[in-house]
């Protein structure tokens, strides 16, 4: 039914190119969104997003259409403050959108500009710090707070402009998985209240949450509707996320797996009873297991089933490596091999002796063997990203030792060159460190510094660039800053890859990129682990922890737990890491308190498919052998 | 071994926050034994008035409980540009320079005089880092734009915006240990691809080359946060006019006497260099 109250925010026929620009970044967009809506807005990267978000509240002027915000033009000069005031906005970054050093001054600043007077700026700050849960940070110097709380203190500077709507720009991507959904949970609470919320995001479990979706896709609206329609399957059997290249939240891959109808935002506990009540699971002594065909190939056998779920285990590759799980330190025993990296009884502050030093880790006593995936996991500010930079003699330990590939960090006639090299960095957002004006010669200068020229310099950038998926012949000449942010990402690892080191470091390789990068970059993270590389990265997902071979969890500085993803997510996990479970593990567990006896560890959708099939074929011998027993008994 | 961590080095912009009588001043008062030092430093004739304004900074600087090595920390960045500038002032020859030559190699010699300036610069540069690392380290971000406003408020008008001055300036130090970490995260990126950074190499010109790439990244880094930042006090409505001015600060009993006094000791000490303490020690 239309809806007929008049709307929050009204586009007609929008178009905006930003200067210089040679097509538009907003094409012929109309919509209205009307007060108290949850919005999410998805979209590849480029497909205009934050642009769009922009002219809700005049930061982009159209170059065609009108936008109306309660019925005020932003292009007048004279209603430009008043819709700003309408349309309050929360950016990625948490620190950069910070405008003073002091939490109150900052919650401020928004009701000095509109020249309220101080009992009233008073008032606002007492509660937008109030609904964020920052009433006793009041005093405190902006930059004294954590990663999620200066995000917080970025909302309460919305709040504190008593607006109608708040957008979020990508404002939960920098986060860690506690922050995140504490920052979540207050969208909630603010929809809730009545605000509207537009929430611009990458993430599909968070688009999913809103009550509508409008999905981007070179500049025009592509989807504009119900969560439940934007993932649900279409004719072709593909949802309308997944044909635009967004994926689907975890839930509705996991109802599509199984064949079931997909309810958007549902828990695994929610999808483990369903899977139980449609009878996957419920084996019958007349007819073996009802409705189990949907996942069972007839042809094969529950032992064909164990012996390929044991073939596509990533821990197969591993049987020869035994973890010795001891309290903080962690040292697996690795049958024999070299160990790529270790930490010996390391600590590490930064700005040491001076009246700032903020320690960073503590009694870190770890072992990493080579030839593996290994992830580091914990919330923002936990050690993960200074561990990694241990690892390259970026930092060297203010106590203890780093062994990096056999060298010590902290030896004074150590080559840091040789070591850096030998372990190249990947920095967050490595892309905005490309600093040559052609793609090629960025990713030549790692060779380069190696040595190599001529020929040999042109074959290794060729190969590299190749393996990241931009081919040399069209790519080479191409202007590094005019590339895609996912085309960015790939050749900045194109730089660290073309190094042939034997261990690379990543600091969150797939952060702030759309799934479809995401995917992408991780997937070629994947191709390039071999037993002669090892590859070590930090990283929020879980989903991708979960695929490394080995995950080493921080938290406040100091190594909590090291093992295989399996026993970490399955025997030790913790939910005071902050850290978050993979949604197959929720789903498993979900799936075991609904009394599925599943004795494996499934860490993909695909596995847990394979763990559930050894399940219902166990669960069926047993009934078939009670069959023959009661068959016996009435002869 | 050392670690890449640039900001460690840098005090100038780094808030220290103790509860010294210092701290306690107004952001006007503070301006004013910044601007105090600082004459001195520059203005003084003799390497005694510059000494002497690092010696006043100092003694500040341990009345905020502010750590001198903390201070002189930032120096050492800047080593090689003040040695640079020595190594100028030697190869030049200065007009009406007749003081003794200390040593002489080919067409190039070094005299008295120009050793003298040397110091002069030396101890000018380390009294001018140390005033603005004292200053940033008791005086808030707020503060900096505060004192100017306070300051700078009778001249407030249409065609000088205090306001905007004034935050334009406490920007312009937050943006300091921004830019130097974007530096230290373009240095990190570029030493685990090979280029020299604190890997034991200690030619110049190799170390200039070096740096040399890292400027457009960093640019382009630091221009992408102040273009956020901007367009988030914009979304706040922010205009540079017609905002609430804040609460003022009290102003203590004997904030103003010494204030006075300090000028005074200033005043003095910078005549008393013009006409005395120069003689005293001038070798030429």
């Amino acid at each position: 039914m239309p809806n007929t109250q008049p709307a929050l925010i009204e586009l007609h026929t929008v178009s905006f190119t930003y200067p210089e620009a040679s097509s538009p970044a907003i094409k012929n967009i109309s919509l209205k969104i009307f007060k108290g809506e949850y919005i999410a807005i998805v979209g590849n990267n480029g497909s205009g997003k934050s642009t769009l978000v922009r002219l809700f509240n005049g930061l982009r002027l159209p170059n065609e259409g009108a936008v109306l915000v309660d019925g005020l033009d932003p292009s007048l000069r004279a209603n430009l403050y008043k819709v700003r005031q309408r349309v309050a906005l929360v950016f990625q970054s948490p620190v950069d959108q910070i405008v003073s050093s002091c939490v109150e001054e900052d919650v401020a600043f928004g009701p000095a500009n509109l020249g309220l007077p101080l009992p009233e700026i008073e008032r606002r700050v007492s509660n937008a710090l109030a609904i964020v849960g920052l009433e006793n940070e009041r005093a405190r110097p902006t930059r004294a707070l954590s990663g999620g709380q200066q995000q917080k203190l970025a909302i309460a500077g919305a709040l504190a402009m008593e607006p109608s709507c708040i957008v979020f720009d990508e404002a939960t991507s920098m986060l860690d998985p506690a922050s995140k959904s504490n920052v979540l949970d207050l969208m909630d609470k603010l929809t809730a209240a009545g605000m509207t919320i537009v929430h611009v995001t990458h993430d599909m479990e968070d688009a999913a949450r809103a009550g509508r979706i409008i999905a981007l896709d070179h500049g025009g609206v592509a989807f504009d509707g119900v969560p439940e329609v934007f993932f649900a399957d279409a004719a072709d059997g593909m949802s309308r996320a997944l044909q635009l290249g967004l994926g689907n939240p975890q839930a509705a891959e996991a109802a599509r797996l199984f064949g079931l109808e997909i309810q958007v935002n549902e828990t695994p506990e929610g999808l483990a009873t369903r899977l139980r009540e449609t009878g996957f699971f419920v084996a019958s002594c007349d007819n073996g297991y009802s409705g189990s065909e949907a996942v069972v190939s007839e042809t094969e056998s529950a032992g064909e089933i164990a012996d390929r779920a044991a073939e596509t285990s990533d821990q197969a590759a591993l049987a020869d490596t035994d973890i010795v799980h001891v309290g903080a330190s962690a040292v697996p025993s690795n049958g024999g091999k070299q160990w790529a990296f270790e930490y010996r009884n390391v600590a590490f502050s930064y700005l040491r002796g001076t009246a700032n030093e903020v320690n960073a880790l503590s009694d870190l006593n770890l072992k990493l063997p080579a030839g593996v995936r290994i992830a580091f996991v914990g919330t923002t500010g936990s050690g993960k990203s200074t561990a990694l930079q241990l690892l390259d003699a970026l930092l060297i330990p203010g106590t203890g030792e780093v062994a990096s590939q056999g060298r010590l960090t902290t030896d004074p006639k150590a080559d840091l060159r040789a070591i850096r090299t030998s372990a190249p960095l990947a920095i967050q957002r490595p892309e905005s460190a490309l600093f040559e004006v052609h793609a090629a010669d960025d990713v030549a200068f790692g060779p380069r510094n190696q040595g190599l020229s001529g020929k040999a310099l042109v074959e290794r950038v060729s190969r590299w660039m190749d393996t990241v998926g931009l081919p040399y012949s069209n790519y080479r000449d191409r202007l590094s800053r005019e590339l895609s942010g996912g085309e960015k990402r790939k050749l900045a690892l194109a730089g660290v890859l073309a190094m042939e080191s034997s261990a690379i470091l990543l600091d969150e390789p797939t952060s702030n990129l759309d799934p479809a990068s995401q995917k992408s970059i991780f997937e070629i993270v994947k191709a390039l682990s071999s037993e002669e590389r090892t590859i070590v990265f930090a990283t929020h997902s879980m989903e991708e922890a979960a695929q490394a071979h080995f995950v080493a969890v921080f938290s406040a500085g100091r190594l909590v737990d090291f093992g295989p993803p399996a026993e970490i997510f399955y025997d030790r996990y913790s939910p005071s890491w902050g850290i978050g479970l993979p949604y197959t593990v929720r789903l498993t567990r979900a799936l075991i308190k609904a009394g599925v006896s599943i004795q494996d560890k499934p860490l993909s959708l695909e596995d847990l498919r394979d763990a559930l099939q050894k399940y219902i074929a166990q669960t069926h011998h047993v009934h078939a052998s009670q069959d023959v027993v009661c068959e016996g008994g009435e002869a | 071994m050392k670690s890449l961590e640039f900001f460690r080095n840098i005090s100038i912009g780094q808030y220290i926050g103790t509860d010294s009588w210092f701290h306690g001043l107004k952001p006007a008062a503070k301006y004013v034994i910044v601007l105090g030092l600082t004459v001195l430093a520059i203005a003084a004739p003799s390497p005694v008035g510059a000494a002497l304004s690092i010696m006043v900074a100092f003694l500040v600087a341990l009345g905020s409980r502010i750590k001198l090595s903390f201070l002189l920390r930032s120096v050492k960045p800047v080593l090689p540009v003040i040695l640079l500038t020595a190594v100028l002032q030697f190869l030049f020859a200065w007009p009406g320079d007749n003081s003794s030559v200390l040593l002489r190699a080919g067409i190039f010699s070094v005299t008295v005089y120009e050793v003298w300036l040397v110091v002069m610069i030396l101890l000018k540069a380390t009294a001018m880092i140390i005033i603005v690392g004292w200053f940033t380290s008791v005086t808030t971000e707020s503060d900096i734009a505060r004192g100017i406003e306070d300051i700078l408020r009778p001249f407030d008008s249409k065609y000088f915006p205090v306001h905007r001055l004034a935050l334009a300036v406490s920007t312009s130090i937050r943006f300091i240990p921004i830019v130097a970490g974007e530096l230290e995260e373009i240095v990190k990126a570029q030493a685990s691809r090979g280029a020299d950074f604190g890997a034991g190499k200690k030619n110049v010109f190799a170390l200039a080359r070096g740096y040399l790439p890292l400027f457009v990244p960093v640019m382009v880094r630091s221009l992408e946060r102040a273009e956020i930042l901007a367009e988030a006090m914009e979304a706040r409505c922010y205009t540079g006019v017609g905002q609430t001015q804040p609460p003022k600060t009290p102003r203590r009993r004997g904030d103003v006497a010494f204030l006075v006094s300090f000028v005074a000791l200033i005043v003095l000490v910078l005549i008393g260099d013009k006409l005395e303490f120069s003689t005293w020690i001038r070798p030429f």
